[in-house]
């Protein structure tokens, strides 16, 4: 109101009626018009100016248009009067998100009049370029404005100014910084979800003079211009294909690289450099700036088609991240994450990595450098027994250092994927004739005897190991059979199950001695373990004077066999058989009947357990289906039913996600009765959040798609074939079958069309060789009927030469009056013809 | 990574009608290969090739944005004329309204360009017309089309405006390196004769050979 009135009085002269704000505001008005002196209407415009900010719906209402034409017309004529109406216009605009919903649609509203046409964005456009630092800058800052409120209008004005793109560019080497600051903050909002725009930009050279800025500003360790440009960097990249090949062909990637150290053509057996796997991280700034370099790389380790170089050094980086480098945790589990998933491009199990641990009590300022190692037994590792062995976060899950060991079980999961590897893996296990089995630690921490108290790191790396030994069995029926063949070393902790398991206070012991085939009959194999240590499980977990704590700790033990056994079971008849046989049946029954409401999950994992092992009991054995059938119906059909159902409502299951692993433990939490502090020494500090895992993605997924199957196969009678394939499969197998069918028959009724074919043509071989031999055979009598009968012709010649000779000898005969008979002679000739 | 090598980085861009065959030429000289039916470009698309040029005894890196030729994207594309080196203005020869068009995108080129870009026409498509243009029965097959532009015509009109010209067909590749190596010596010579010393044209970058990781330098240097 002072302010008012003092306007007041230098419109009218101190004696004048007071006035109304708006009266004051519209006489304001008048003085913009072109017709006044420039002075006046500066003077006008700072009036306003101060009005703007307490009259916001009468300044916008009476003066938006005629401020906008001052901006037009005189802005580049007078710097003052540019500033001056540009900041008007900022507070006319300005939507503060704290605001009651009608101020801020005031703001929307002037928002949409300076946007009505192109006319304001062009001005702006050009202002960017202006010699007068306040004009442009508070140009920038209206258009920041205006991007804020409508952003997809001045993104469509700036694409049709042909100089815009190209002054913004500019902007990046302005020697004021707080100018250069304020472009990048410019570009990082209009080249939101922009393709056009963010191409433009790096035809503009974007990323050149991003990346200048970077560099110039000492990188990872700059402030917040470097985080602000990497950010831009990381949306012109992230959803545009053309600028990632522009990027990836440029010479930029390597800078990128260089930027955390990594050396960019590093060879592929020679160890990282000190300073990249061993940095300060104490600045939070790094941090920030870092997480976003790892995404950029992360970009570029995807690539379609054969990993190139770029993007096997860019996923080698991330790795070394993850597992031989003191960066921070969230960063390591990021780089993790962006691993690509098809990791063929990296042979884990060739590349050799170089961990790092701190020095205890040196407070992150020295570090051991431990033996260069396998990337896969690294990896293995940090599943296993956390970062950096556990030595900092010792008894506390941290939900950072979980989240990092489920970045790194991903890996694993995708690296197993292929059978071959998974199977060789496996194979690894089995102890070779005449040598021990080869105690790997993933074998070691599956096997660890569980004993109350239980210790949460061992709990943890137990759980863990049912994990990475799921993945390697779920999708292969070769490495299930591999596994079945696994005997741990008697020496290893899983040896001699029971003897190792001491009570703490007084508990049960271990279940009946004649369950204990260890000592009897020789080593066990792994499933029988498995059995063993479930077993050993659920006998804790029902002790009555367990701290919840500890039951809690028991109960996820519980949940890790149960979920490794039933994925290994399922779809294997002899595992189910070998299972049975190990007298694990009585072990599932009991959870299953206990009538607490309490719980869902483990009664829940017990009878889906129970219908894979009903289910896929296939093999001739002592316990048959037959045998299990009836315990099903004690239990009672519909209860088992509704216990499998159950599980999918419990918090702990319904958690897991394809991308979210780890759930806060609600240890975490101080119970608001408990004298608070009390145990402060021993404790985690407060700000480091806490968290656990029970179930991971893999599993939810393979129950969701099976447990149907196993609903609807405990409903069964024993005698009836499997129904594990569901109607669906049955069809499936069912027409897979057909089509075999109708192939055989095909095959047969082709084959012996070719035998045909091929007897004809037999035959006519066999014809075609008779006729020769014929042929050769008429040809011989027929040369011997011409022989004969040229005899013949040469006899008759002859008889007839006889018989004319005859008859002249007759003649002379019977001129000599001897006596001649007619019958003589014919005889004669007859007996002549035989010899 | 291999280093990447080369003396010079230079910016292109290919405009001229929608159909023209622009992303055909681009994947030739990038890919080796034609691609029958390719989808039309929306807005812009990158691709980059290293080629040589023996006598200046120079690497060079081209750069290319391959725009739209659609009306719609006609503002987006003006907002690459001004930053690249080199143009390749296409045209099918056996579409006149392609060649006639070509005026037009030329005066884009004009307005909005820098005035050292070198442009160069290229005619496109001349596998369709191979027996028109004397070459005995080389067309492959192909559906053969009438040859609706010259060569005398195009090479005259390229001589009046002023531009470089070459025919050319990206289903053979004939001539398709040629036409970039054409634009490409013709720039090297300007920057030879000291064209851009003093002049802004971000189009044109010289970069240390074999620095894997140096940033590239404008070639005008430090000086604005
Ligand atoms: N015969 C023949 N066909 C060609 C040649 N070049 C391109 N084509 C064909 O012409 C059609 C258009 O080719 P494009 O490369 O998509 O044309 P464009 O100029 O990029 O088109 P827009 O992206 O829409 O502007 C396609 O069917 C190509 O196969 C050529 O040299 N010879
Ligand atoms: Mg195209």
């Amino acid at each position: 109101m002072e302010f008012l009135s003092q306007i007041n009085i230098a419109l009218r002269g101190p004696t004048g009626q007071p006035q109304s704000a708006a009266d004051t505001i519209a006489r304001l008005a008048d003085r913009l018009s072109p017709s006044t002196l420039l002075a006046d209407r500066r003077a006008a415009v700072l009036a306003l100016k101060g009005l703007a900010r307490d009259w916001k719906a009468d300044v916008g209402q009476l003066t938006l248009h005629g401020l906008l034409d001052v901006l037009q017309n005189d802005a580049e004529v007078d710097a003052d009067i540019g500033k001056a109406v540009l900041e008007t216009l900022i507070l006319l605009c300005e939507v503060d998100e704290n605001a009651p919903a009608a101020a801020r649609d005031l703001g929307y509203k002037h928002t949409d009049v300076v946007l009505a046409d192109d006319k304001v964005a062009q001005k702006l456009f050009a202002l960017m370029a202006d010699h007068s630092f306040y004009l442009r800058y508070s140009a920038l800052q209206f258009l920041s404005i205006l991007l804020q409120n409508r952003r997809q209008a001045v993104q469509g004005y700036f694409l049709k100014a042909p100089v815009g793109v190209t002054s913004l560019i500019a902007l990046l080497e302005d020697k004021r910084e707080i100018i250069r600051n304020e472009a990048i903050f410019i570009i990082q909002s209009i080249i939101s979800q922009s393709p056009e725009i963010q191409k433009i930009m790096a035809f503009e050279g974007a990323f050149e003079k991003l990346f200048n800025i970077i560099v110039g500003e000492q990188g990872l360790e700059g402030g917040v211009v470097v985080q602000d440009a990497l950010t831009c960097i990381d949306g012109l990249l992230r959803f545009n294909q053309s600028n990632q090949s522009y990027f990836r062909g440029s010479s930029l990637p390597p800078v990128l690289l260089s930027l955390v150290g990594f050396p960019p053509n590093l060879p592929f057996n020679t160890p990282t450099p000190q300073q990249f796997a061993l940095q300060l991280w104490d600045v939070p700034q790094k941090r920030a700036n870092a997480t976003l370099v790892v995404g950029v790389v992360g970009l570029l380790a995807r690539h379609a088609g054969p990993p190139d170089g770029l993007s096997i050094a860019c996923t080698r980086c991330l790795t070394e991240f993850g597992l031989a480098s003191n960066a921070p945790t969230n960063i390591k589990t990021q780089a993790l994450h962006l691993v690509p998933s098809n990791v063929s491009g990296l042979p884990l199990a060739e590349m050799v990595v170089t961990p790092y641990v701190p020095v205890p009590d040196t407070n992150g300022e020295e570090w051991d450098r431990l033996e260069p190692a396998s990337a896969l037994d690294a990896l293995v590792e940090l599943i296993l027994h956390g970062e950096y062995n556990n030595i900092i976060d010792g008894e506390r899950r941290t939900k950072d250092g979980m989240e990092l060991r489920g970045a790194a079980l991903g890996i694993f999961q995708n690296f197993v994927q292929k059978e071959e590897i998974s199977e060789a893996i496996v194979q690894a296990m089995v102890a070779q004739p005449g040598s021990q089995a080869p105690a790997t630690p993933l074998l070691y921490a599956l096997t660890t005897v569980p004993v109350s108290p239980l210790n949460v790191p061992s709990v943890t790396s137990t759980h863990f190991a049912t994990l990475l030994f799921a993945h390697l069995l779920r999708a292969s029926p070769r490495a299930k059979a591999t596994a079945r063949s696994i005997v741990p070393q008697a020496g290893s902790p899983g040896g001699g199950g029971g003897a190792f398991f001491v009570p703490a206070d007084g508990g049960p012991p271990p279940p009946g001695n004649d369950d204990d085939p260890a000592d009897a009959d020789g080593p066990q194999t792994l499933l029988q373990i498995l059995s063993e240590h479930l077993s050993l499980a659920f006998l804790a977990r029902a002790r009555a004077d367990l701290p919840d704590k500890e039951a809690r700790e028991w109960d996820r033990l519980c949940v890790g066999y149960l979920c490794l056994l039933i994925q290994w079971l399922w779809e294997d008849p002899a595992a189910v058989r070998e299972f049975l046989e190990a007298g694990a049946l009585g072990v599932l029954v009991e959870p299953i009947n206990q009538t607490v409401e309490e719980d869902a999950m483990i009664p829940g994992l017990c009878a889906f357990l129970l219908g894979v092992i009903y289910e896929f009991n296939r093999e001739p054995g002592e316990v048959t289906r037959a045998v299990i059938h009836p315990i099903l119906t004690r239990l009672g059909i519909d209860m088992l039913s509704g216990r499998l159902i159950h599980l999918r409502d419990d918090d702990r299951f319904r958690a897991v996600g394809p991308d979210s692993f780890v759930v806060a433990s609600p240890g975490a939490h101080v119970p608001p009765h408990l004298p608070q502090g009390a145990p402060a020494a021993g404790l985690p500090k407060p700000e480091i959040e806490e968290g656990e895992i029970w179930f991971d993605w893999a599993f939810v997924d393979f129950w969701k798609s099976n447990y149907y199957t196993i609903q609807k196969g405990v409903a069964v009678d024993p005698n009836a074939l499997s129904s594990a394939a569901g109607q669906e499969s049955a069809m499936l197998i069912a027409s897979l079958r057909d089509v075999i069918r109708n192939q055989a028959a095909e095959i047969e009724k082709l084959q012996t069309q070719l035998k045909a074919v091929s007897a004809a043509s037999g035959e006519t071989d066999a014809l075609r060789a008779q006729v020769a031999s014929l042929t050769e055979q008429l040809e011989t009598s027929d040369q011997k009927k011409k022989d004969v009968e040229k005899e013949q012709d040469d006899l008759l010649v002859l008889l007839d030469e006889l018989n004319s000779k005859r008859r002249k000898d007759k003649e002379r005969m019977r001129q000599a009056n001897m006596e001649v008979s007619e019958d003589e002679e014919e005889e004669d000739d007859e007996d002549e013809d035989e010899e | 990574m291999a280093g990447v090598a080369w003396h010079y980085v230079l910016k292109f861009i290919i405009t001229g009608d929608a159909a023209v065959g622009k992303s055909s030429l681009l994947v030739r000289l990038t890919d080796q290969r034609f691609l029958a039916n390719p989808d039309p470009t929306l807005g812009v698309e990158f691709g980059s090739k290293l080629i040589t040029i023996p006598e200046e005894n120079k690497v060079v890196k081209l750069q290319c944005w391959d725009t739209a030729g659609t009306e719609s994207f006609r503002s987006i594309t003006r907002s690459y004329y001004r930053g690249a080196a080199g143009c390749l203005l296409v045209y099918d020869v056996t579409s006149r309204q392609s060649f006639i068009n070509v005026r037009s995108w030329l005066q884009d080129v004009r307005e909005h360009a820098d005035p050292h870009l070198t442009c160069i026409l290229v005619g496109n498509k001349i596998d369709l017309c191979a027996d028109d243009a004397g070459a005995a029965a080389a067309a492959g097959g192909g559906p053969r089309r009438k040859r609706e532009v010259s060569t005398d015509e195009g090479e005259l009109w390229a001589k009046e405006e002023g531009l470089l010209f070459v025919e050319a067909s990206a289903k053979s590749g004939e001539n398709v390196e040629e036409a970039f190596e054409c634009a490409t010596r013709n720039i090297l010579e300007k920057v030879r004769r000291g064209v851009f010393d003093d002049d802004r044209s971000p189009g044109v970058k010289l970069s240390k050979p074999s620095s894997g990781v140096a940033l590239n330098e404008d070639i005008r240097g430090s000086c604005c």
